[in-house]
């Protein structure tokens, strides 16, 4: 019986989910932030998931070499979108080049949207996943317990 | 009378068979960990043929009567051997990352061995609870 291995893979998903949460958050804040400490307008933020292995002990390690064993999740990056500013005319922005356009954060706020949907649901099955692996685990010591 | 007519095969069944689904458990969790994971095939374990015939082989065939007797080849193994097999299950429409995991699939086979899983236990303790009632002569 190994629920706390399934417990660790879906913890290690919580976490990569929330720190993509934590970036969706940051891009929707700075969605028209013209400076930055670096300088120039805010740039999108996104993590890149990696499968991995989860702390294991010497017999899950013997196991997944055996036969390939089950994956956790984590963060292994967070990239800056390197997609070019959006550029509105706005002559009377602090900001404003000589053109009288204001370079804006590469960020759409609808895609945000989107991706945070996408990562509560994520959020939402892994925690439930969790649910699962602690009822089955419980219900275990309900054999003959009568 | 050997101890083991008492418990029959049924004991033996129900904890491989909870045994294998927990391990289950385990691959359906690191699939939905990883459904968001570029390039990620998911895997499930497929085990219930090997059970049955693990079953099967009971009848006529030569038995295993030591651990450390070698099968006969072409029969199956014993309930004990039973491991499963892990098969990468892809998705048919994997999408622009190429990751194969259907969230939706995945939570189905979630329930579905959830359920198996506590039918086991259940017909587990059922099993004792029957045995007790036997010994106890009420």
């Amino acid at each position: 019986m190994d629920f706390f291995s399934s417990m660790q893979i879906s913890s290690s998903a919580l976490t990569a989910e929330r720190t993509r949460m934590n970036l969706i958050s940051s891009n929707l804040a700075n969605a028209n932030s013209t400076k930055t400490a670096e300088g120039g307008p805010y740039k999108r933020k996104d993590a890149v998931f990696s499968a991995t292995q989860v702390a294991e002990t010497f017999r899950s390690a013997l196991d997944r070499m055996r036969r390939g064993a089950p994956q956790g999740v984590e963060v292994t990056q967070i990239v800056e979108d390197q997609n070019p500013p959006r550029l509105q005319y706005d002559p009377t922005h602090p900001d404003a080049n000589a053109q009288g356009y204001v370079a804006l954060p590469n960020v759409n706020v609808v895609e945000e949207m989107a991706d945070m949907i996408a990562a509560t649901r994520a959020y939402e099955a892994n925690v439930t996943a969790v649910q699962a692996a602690k009822s089955m685990a419980l219900k275990t010591l309900e054999i003959g317990s009568k | 009378m050997p101890i083991d007519t008492i418990f029959g095969t049924t004991v033996d069944l129900l904890a491989k068979s909870i045994d294998l689904r927990a391990k289950n458990h385990t691959m359906i969790s690191a699939n939905l960990a990883n459904v968001e994971t570029p390039n990620f095939t998911p895997t499930s374990l497929s085990f219930e043929d090997e059970l049955k015939g693990a079953l099967k082989e009971k009848k006529g065939a030569p038995s295993v009567t030591n651990p450390r007797h070698i099968p006969l080849k072409g029969h199956g193994a014993t309930l004990q051997q039973v491991e499963g097999r892990v098969i990468e299950t892809p998705s048919t429409t994997p999408g622009k990352d190429n990751n194969g995991v259907e969230l939706e699939a995945e939570m189905g086979r979630m329930v579905e061995n959830q359920l198996m899983y506590n039918a086991s236990i259940q017909i587990l303790g059922k099993k004792f609870e029957g045995l007790k009632t036997a010994i106890k002569g009420q």
